[in-house]
This record gives C-alpha cells, sequence and structure tokens, in this order.
C-alpha cells in the first residue's frame, strides 16, 4: 500500500484549526483525509470510513479524546496522534502509554505533524520506504543492517566479510539511526541494553572499540565512528 | 512515606512562609478590629444601661425627694408622679421595722417587719416584689417594683478563687487570642488557596486557548513561506510571521509552567534521573542542532557522579539545562564560539552541577533581580533564569548565579543526592 492512500481521521472541534490541517495532509500528499468536530460525528465517521490513522484532538465539546480513544481501543487497533492544547495533557499522554501512538502539543508547525503521521504509519504498516536504506555506507566497508554483516573492499575484487555481534549491530544501528548527530553514551546504553542500563559506559566503550576493528580502516584513528569527548559518539 | 513527607515541606517552606506573613497581618488585623468592638460594644452597653437606670426609681431619688414635716412625710410631686408612671411602690421602715411611710404599697403587705424578714427581704424578694434598700440613718428606705419585672441574684466568691482567676487570667486570655489567631490563619490559607486555583486556572485556560489559533497562524504562515508561487519577499514575510508564532508559543508555555510552579506542586512528577545523563543528552541536543564551530560544549562529569540520582521532574530538569545553555548562547555576548563548560561532581552527598560560559558574564542587573526573593514581573532575557532558578528550588535545591573570575558567568546547582 502506499503511504499517501492511507485514510487519515481529523476531529478537532476547531474549524480553522481542521482545515488547516486538513489543506496541509492534502498539500502533502494525504488525499484521503476526512474531518470530525466531535466525538459523535468521529464514530460515525470512523465506522464508515475505517481511517488508518486517527488525529484527535483531546477537548472535544461532547467529551474528551481520552474517552473516545478508549471507546475506539475496544475494536480497533488504529493508530492514534492526540493534538493536545494543554500541558497537563503531556504527561497524562505519557503515562496513558497504552497504545496512544504519539502526541503533539500545540501548537506545531505543519512538519512536525507530517513526520510523525508518516513515522507512525510507516512503523504501523509497514509501508514501502522502510527497509531500503537498511545498508549504511562508511568508506570501502559497507554495513548490511539487515543481515548485520560488515562488507569490505579492499581491492576491486577482493572483499572479506565480517558478522557483528548482537551489541555492535545494536551500537550501529542506534548510531546510524541518527546519523551525523551526536548519540549519547546513556542512548547508546539504552539501546543495547534496555532496562537498567547504569554503569555499562566501560563495557560500552569495548564494545565500540571491536566496532571500529571491523568497520574502520585504521581503528585508533577512527574515521567514521567518531567519539565526541564527554559525551558519546557519532557516525558520519 | 516519610521521605516524600520530607520533600513536601521543603518545597512548601516558601508557600508556608507567605501564608505565614498573611497569617501575621490577619491576626494584627483581628486583633485591632477585636479591640474596636470591644470598645464599641462597652460604648454602647454604657448608654443603653444609662438609658435603663432612668426606668426605675432607686432608694437615693426617694430620699432625696422626700421631707419630713410636721405632718409626716411629703414626697415631691414630681416623684409621685413617677412612682405612678413606674408602677412602682416604696416603704419607710423605722429602727423597729415598722412602716412609718409609703407611697403606692401593695395591700398584701405587712405594716411591720422582723430582722429575719428584714434580712431576707435585702438578699431576695419580699413576697415575690423586688425590693431595693437603702439605711438612711436609723431608718430604712424600701423601693419596690411589679412582681415579675426584675431579676436578682446573689454571687460569691471564695478569695483563694478569685486570687486564682486573678493569676490566670492573662493566660485564659492568651489562649483565647491564639484561638482567634489560628483561626484567622486557616481562613487565610484557605482563601489564598482558592484564589491561588483561580489565578493557576485561568492563566492554564486562557494559554489552552490561545494555542489553537497559534497553531493555524502558524501552519498557514509555514505553507506560506513554503509555497512556490510567492514572490520573495511575501516568503520571507511569512518566515518571520512564523518565527514569530514560535516565539509566541515559547512564551505561553512558559508563561503556563511559571504559574504552575509558582503556585501548585501537581506540576512536578519526580522519578528517579541521573542527571549525567540528562546533561549529556541536552548538551548533545544542542551540539546537534548548532552549526559546526558555533558552539562548544565541554562536559566533565567525575566518575563517582556518573550513577548519582536525583528525585527530579525529568522534563524540567532537562529544561533546567536547556534554558541555561540557551541563555549562554542567546546572551552571552555574541563571542564565537560560545564556549559551555558544564561540571557535574558530588560533594558532601549532594549533587552539584556547575554550568560556565565564555560570554560577558551576567550584568549587575540581572544577579540583582535573579538574587532578590520578590516575584518581580519578570520578562526579557531573564525569564529563561527565573524559570531555571523556580525548578530548581521546587525541587528542594539551591542554585546561585554569578560571574567567574575570567569574565563569563557561572550557575551553580546544588540538589539532594536520591539514593539509589
Amino acid at each position: 500500500m502506499n503511504l499517501y492512500d492511507c485514510k487519515i481521521l481529523l476531529v478537532d472541534d476547531e474549524k480553522p484549526l481542521r482545515d488547516m490541517v486538513g489543506s496541509f495532509l492534502r498539500g502533502a500528499g494525504f488525499h484521503k483525509v476526512t474531518m470530525a468536530a466531535d466525538c459523535l460525528e468521529a464514530e460515525e465517521l470512523f465506522a464508515l470510513k475505517e481511517p488508518h490513522l486517527v488525529l484527535l484532538d483531546v477537548m472535544l465539546p461532547d467529551g474528551d479524546g481520552f474517552s473516545l480513544f478508549k471507546k475506539l481501543r475496544e475494536f480497533s487497533e488504529v493508530p492514534v496522534i492526540f493534538l493536545s492544547a494543554r500541558d497537563e495533557d503531556q504527561s497524562r499522554l505519557r503515562g496513558l502509554g497504552l497504545g496512544a501512538d504519539d502526541y503533539i502539543t500545540k501548537p506545531f508547525l505543519p512538519e512536525e505533524l507530517l513526520l510523525r503521521v508518516t513515522a507512525v504509519l510507516k512503523r504501523v504498516y509497514r509501508v514501502k520506504g522502510m527497509q531500503e536504506k537498511e545498508v549504511i555506507a562508511l568508506g570501502r566497508c559497507t554495513v548490511d543492517l539487515g543481515s548485520g554483516v560488515a562488507t569490505w573492499n579492499r581491492e576491486a575484487k577482493d572483499s572479506t566479510e565480517m558478522t557483528l555481534t548482537a551489541k555492535e549491530y545494536a551500537i550501529l544501528q542506534k548510531l546510524a539511526q541518527e546519523r551525523g548527530r551526536i548519540v549519547t553514551i546513556d542512548a547508546l546504553c539504552d539501546a543495547v541494553w534496555r532496562e537498567e542500563n547504569y554503569g555499562y559506559e566501560n563495557t560500552l566503550v569495548v564494545h565500540i572499540r571491536r566496532l571500529r576493528e571491523k568497520i574502520e580502516e585504521d581503528p585508533s584513528h577512527p574515521k567514521y565512528l567518531l567519539t565526541v569527548r564527554g559525551l558519546g559518539y557519532r557516525l558520519v | 512515606m516519610r521521605k516524600v513527607k520530607t520533600e513536601r515541606l521543603t518545597y512548601n517552606y516558601r508557600k508556608a512562609a507567605r501564608f505565614l506573613r498573611y497569617g501575621v497581618l490577619a491576626f494584627f488585623g483581628i486583633a485591632v478590629l477585636t479591640c474596636i468592638l470591644n470598645i464599641v460594644f462597652l460604648i454602647s452597653a454604657g448608654v443603653v444601661y444609662e438609658k435603663k437606670e432612668a426606668w426605675y426609681i432607686y432608694g437615693e431619688r426617694v430620699m432625696e425627694a422626700l421631707t419630713l414635716t410636721q405632718n409626716g412625710y411629703t414626697l415631691d410631686g414630681k416623684m409621685a408622679e413617677e412612682f405612678e408612671k413606674n408602677d412602682q411602690w416604696a416603704m419607710l421602715l423605722d429602727e423597729n421595722g415598722r412602716v412609718i411611710w409609703s407611697i403606692r404599697k401593695p395591700e398584701e403587705l405587712k405594716e411591720q417587719y422582723s430582722g429575719p424578714e428584714i434580712a431576707r427581704m435585702s438578699k431576695w424578694y419580699l413576697e415575690g416584689y423586688p425590693v431595693q434598700m437603702r439605711v438612711w440613718d436609723d431608718r430604712i428606705m424600701i423601693v419596690g417594683m411589679q412582681k415579675e419585672t426584675m431579676w436578682k441574684y446573689n454571687i460569691e466568691f471564695s478569695i483563694p478563687w478569685m486570687e486564682f482567676v486573678k493569676q490566670t487570667i492573662l493566660i485564659f486570655f492568651l489562649i483565647n487570642f491564639i484561638w482567634v489567631a489560628a483561626l484567622a490563619f486557616i481562613f487565610t490559607k484557605r482563601f489564598m488557596r482558592n484564589r491561588e486555583c483561580a489565578r493557576i486556572e485561568w492563566i492554564a485556560g486562557i494559554s489552552h486557548d490561545i494555542r489553537t489559533p497559534l497553531s493555524v497562524v502558524m501552519g498557514y504562515a509555514d505553507t506560506l513561506e513554503h509555497s512556490e508561487g510567492l514572490p520573495g519577499e511575501a516568503r520571507q514575510q511569512a518566515a518571520v510571521i512564523r518565527h514569530q508564532s514560535v516565539v509566541m508559543k515559547e512564551l505561553i508555555a512558559d508563561l503556563n509552567l511559571t504559574s504552575q510552579l509558582e503556585y501548585s506542586m501537581q506540576a512536578l512528577r519526580k522519578e528517579k534521573v541521573r542527571p549525567a545523563e540528562v546533561v549529556r543528552s541536552v548538551a548533545a541536543s544542542f551540539l546537534n542542532d548548532s552549526l559546526p564551530g558555533e558552539l562548544k560544549m565541554d562536559v566533565q562529569i567525575e566518575k563517582d557522579a556518573e550513577l548519582l540520582c536525583v528525585n527530579a521532574d525529568r522534563q524540567l530538569f532537562a529544561r533546567v539545562f536547556r534554558n541555561l545553555i540557551n541563555n549562554s548562547i542567546k546572551h552571552g555576548g555574541k563571542r564565537e564560539p560560545v564556549e559551555i563548560k558544564i561540571a557535574l561532581w558530588e560533594e558532601r552527598g549532594k549533587c552539584l552541577i556547575r554550568l560556565e560560559d565564555n560570554g560577558a558574564g551576567y550584568s549587575e542587573e540581572v544577579l540583582r533581580r535573579l538574587r532578590s526573593r520578590k516575584k518581580a514581573a519578570s520578562g526579557g532575557n531573564i525569564r529563561g533564569l527565573e524559570i531555571v532558578k523556580k525548578i530548581i528550588l521546587a525541587h528542594g535545591g539551591k542554585i546561585r548565579f554569578g560571574n567567574g573570575e575570567e569574565g563569563g558567568g557561572y550557575c551553580l546547582i546544588r540538589l539532594r543526592q536520591m539514593k539509589r
């Protein structure tokens, strides 16, 4: 399915905002955008259109977005992005966790909204354009994140393959996601060890060194996987 | 549980101080009011009493109006009229208890009274008639009223009891005073809380209402900015609108946060936070968003400080560093590149964080305003720093702003450590 064929239901009681977001989404290529002004209309349209994504305002004239969300969840797993105008909602949404896919605090820039909408749609429906970028080029070395294999083209014909360990793979994947940006030690530890990731900094250094041995030409003078002193690492 | 309570206490310190101030004011207010009320009461009681006195005739006046002539006693005509008017009566007894003169005396009463009878009526009633007695040389003047018109009672106290009352009366009044003060305090507190709640809700409501229209402004400005069909100048102007809307968005968020921090504690969602992690992630995000060579960050975290934890609201805690770094970048004196040094270490069980820049340092005015305890109407470049201060204080920490020896401004934060 094409990303832009996804049907989006926008629920907000403010007509100007509805028009603005609607026109922006259409402008961005989403041609199946439906709009509802309250819970009742939203439920009707939901049953009628079966949208792929719901953009839901928290404050609605006939109830709040949270309860509508729970209602929808009873029979549908549709991804929902909340639009919230109150700071207080943020914490509630964070705490909610049980399935709201994202939230945006008003006011927002259209790109921000578009970014989240596409991210959620890609994640949920695995639409095209997701798996293609899974090979990263680091000079003469290419790493296929699908298989976790680093391939070296030392000379034109001579190529060697090295398999990354699970931890090295996780580190490289995280760095590749944020390529060009600094990833802090903590974010890396979190990506590799998930919960309770304190005190792994030293182990991380060891894994980074091994990873460099596999992907860098000169591991003691890295060109791609750089250390940012005091903060973390960066993949350039 | 106990820990939570202590933290609440620390947080409530400033609030308590404010309440105390209002409490003391209310206390004095009520004290003054009580005094005034008492005086008014006494005066009016006196006036009423004065009027009441004229209501009935008492012995002295009768004695003054009574003259002894050859024909016996004669009462002044005016007085006699008054007796009539008041429906009172009087009689004069000689030393043997015999009635030698009377006016309007009820018929049922006797003509002579014995010692015991006189003793009895001196304290109580005479056959149900309330009477007043005055001894006039060797005679007794008795002025009476109709039945059921006067209440009489005798009181007497033992001397030790009166001594005791004399000694304790001060304490008794003090207790009363304290009780009144406590009551005043409680009412003030409730009043303050209601007012604060109303204010927070008002601000939250306003900021909520502004956000939706602002979204529309931002959205269309952004669309115009990127619309190919418009001339360059118009697109430039749209960019300015968008940028200014973002500034407004931040202002609203600041306003809301400030009011929440000032008046309520619900804004804090405390959890275990590692400052090392937060500092690094904020520093990294600033570096990521800056142009190369524009910003230099030197983050020094001691090995032991890596695992330090504090009990804090993660979002607000990150906000502290974002605001501080932002301030250094925007108001540091435009020295390129901006260099920011952040150090984190442990000292006597506290978590210390020092942030220093290479700018021109804080001006005297800014320092004075940051150090003052007053809730000054903040604005301009100081707002971000005041929010920093408020967040740290709300977390029960200490914060100091100052200028380093080499010129740059610094900020030192001291927070209580949380047990791992």
